[in-house]
């Protein structure tokens, strides 16, 4: 009996049955890497899982000792500041793959009905990704590790009702303490990556549900085939991104890899406190107004986006012919690039 | 007939309780267990009394203080202003701002508590003047203090399981000069020290 047929008494799956549930035909118009972008947030979580998983082999996660184990991760162990440097470059560009990925969307008008729930679980993804970064930058035990939970947890306790036990949550008690690293350890390597890749499988599961948006240009000569196969043209596509994102990864972490800020100090608040460039955004948003009208319109603002698709479909049934959603797409993207300058510009 | 439809119909309505019933069950017993799970996630805490020995009140002068940090993470600055044996001669206050949470720090010069973070003034007694804390009409933390035999008591939270099981002062070579500072005093004091140490 050969080994092919031991398996198949065993496993009673046929290679065409594999070769159709892979072969999703896909549109033409992705070959343009715009369109392409969602593959590049997909493809760097795995390498932030890779990455993470091996961090974790050094990481220990508690105030007295996780300081000391990224500085030996970064200084000592083998490749360690490779892998850590990796993590971190990954982490930003797998944010800003997803602020793209989303742009694109948005821009293309590609949540409109039937792809309003989709558009949702995007959002969802989007959030979980912040969270997964901030919590990620809350692991070093540096002075803006402390302080950037510290001060971001007394932000969530400003939220009405359910405030107060979110920040008991995040913190394990009234202040940052013992308990709190680890909770945000298991947060950041257990439950969001876990959480993720749920959103990631429905993500996924809907578009091949329902096919991609398709677009057509007025480049393409008529007659052609206008769909290729996923299985291996766009597979091929995608793992060329993968190594470009490779490659990008690896000079940046070796051109500016992470470096160690000065250990967290409880009784010493710095000057200035910054989160993560991604949420430059929100701190000055904060800044801008008393903290309970900025708690509240951020939560409207993102709430807003979340139903956008429903938004939009209204205001279409209302006119149909404005370009009301190109317009708040451009004041939303202004006023992020707006704020993030800002805020990386300025020191209070 | 007719009975044999009622049957019918009774056997039909005790199915679909039976259902009901089934349905309640996984509920809430999977609801119980959700709600061991989020309970288990909020630290547990014993609220008895927890009078903790800080340190004999001899060895704080008037003007001084000494800064604290519990196991559960709170932070306390433990200040003398009077020169009795009372508890009413000290002042135990939260060093955490009650705005968002920065560590504030007793100005001497200034007579005053500040925080860095967004410029958060607080009188002596730890009542918040100006800045969001004043703005907000929020104050320090008070924590109670006791005097039993001439040795100095505060209460705060107890936290079990952890590494850290004390009340623990935070350096203690350093000794900050405190709400109630009388720079007179000081002065002696230092006038004292002087002739001490010549
Ligand atoms: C979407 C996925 C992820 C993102 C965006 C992300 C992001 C981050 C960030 C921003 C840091 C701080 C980096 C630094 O300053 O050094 C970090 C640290 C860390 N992450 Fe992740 N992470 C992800 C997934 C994971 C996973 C799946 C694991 C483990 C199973 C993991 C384990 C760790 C560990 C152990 C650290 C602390 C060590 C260090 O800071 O170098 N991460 N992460
Ligand atoms: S945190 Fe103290 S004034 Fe804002």
């Amino acid at each position: 009996m050969s080994v092919a047929e031991w398996f198949s008494e065993r496993l009673p799956v046929r290679g065409s049955d594999l070769r159709e549930l892979t072969n999703e035909p896909v549109p033409n118009h992705l070959r343009r890497w715009w369109y392409a972008l969602g593959g590049t947030p997909a493809y760097l979580f795995v390498v932030q899982i890779v990455t993470g998983i091996l961090l974790a082999f050094y990481y220990q996660p508690s105030a007295e000792t996780a300081y000391e184990s990224v500085r030996y991760i970064t200084e000592q162990a083998h490749f360690g500041w490779y892998v850590r440097s990796v993590h971190k470059w990954g982490a930003t560009l797998m944010v800003a793959a997803v602020i793209l990925h989303q742009m694109r969307v948005y821009f293309t008008g590609a949540y409109r009905k039937p792809r309003e729930i989709n558009w949702m679980v995007g959002m969802c993804m989007l959030v979980c990704t912040l969270l997964i970064g901030f919590t990620g930058y809350a692991l070093v035990y540096e002075q803006l590790s402390y302080w950037g939970a510290t001060v971001a947890a007394n932000i969530a306790d400003t939220v009405p009702i359910a405030g107060p036990w979110i920040k008991q949550f995040l913190l394990a008690g009234d202040t940052y303490n013992a308990r709190t690293l680890s909770r945000f350890f298991v947060l950041h390597a257990a439950v969001m990556p876990a959480l993720m890749i749920l959103l990631i499988i429905i993500h996924i599961a809907i578009i091949r549900l329902q096919g991609v948006t398709e677009f057509h240009f007025e480049d393409e000569k008529s007659g052609e085939p206008d769909h290729f196969n996923f299985f291996p043209d766009h597979l091929m596509t995608e793992i060329i991104m993968g190594l470009i994102l490779m490659v990008l990864l690896s000079v940046l972490a070796t051109v500016l890899p992470a470096t160690m800020g000065p250990v967290a100090d409880p009784l010493n608040t710095p000057e200035v406190i910054k989160p993560e460039w991604f949420l430059y955004v929100t701190f000055r948003w904060l800044k801008l107004f008393s903290i309970t009208t900025a708690v509240l319109s951020m939560g409207f603002i993102v709430f807003t986006f979340f139903l956008w698709p429903f938004i939009d479909a209204w205001v279409r049934r209302r006119w149909p012919k404005s370009e009301f959603s190109v317009y708040v797409g451009i004041l939303g993207v202004l006023a992020i690039i707006g704020l993030t300058v800002w805020e990386g510009a300025v020191a209070h | 007939m007719a009975s044999s439809e009622a049957s019918g119909r009774r056997r039909s309505l005790l199915a679909g309780g039976l259902l009901l019933a089934m349905w309640a069950a996984l509920v809430a017993s999977y609801g119980t267990f959700a709600s061991y799970a989020v309970r288990f996630l909020f630290p547990a805490r014993r609220r008895d009394p927890s009078w903790t020995y800080v340190l004999d009140a001899k060895s704080l002068p008037v003007g001084q203080a000494l800064q604290y940090i519990t196991p559960d993470g709170a932070k306390i600055t433990l200040a003398r202003q009077g020169s009795g044996q009372a508890a009413e001669d000290f002042v135990a206050l939260s060093s955490v701002c009650p705005h968002l949470g920065c560590q504030v720090s007793w100005e001497g010069q200034n007579n005053r508590f500040f925080c860095p973070c967004h410029n958060g003034v607080f009188a002596p007694d730890g009542t918040g003047v100006s800045g969001p804390p004043g703005d907000a009409g929020q104050s320090l933390p008070k924590y109670s203090v006791k005097i039993q035999n001439g040795l100095v008591y505060l209460d705060v939270p107890q936290a079990d399981g952890l590494a850290q099981v004390e009340l623990r002062q935070i350096d203690e070579s350093e000794r900050i000069v405190g709400p109630g500072h009388d720079p007179c005093l000081m002065a002696d004091l230092d006038r004292d020290q002087d002739r001490r140490f010549s």
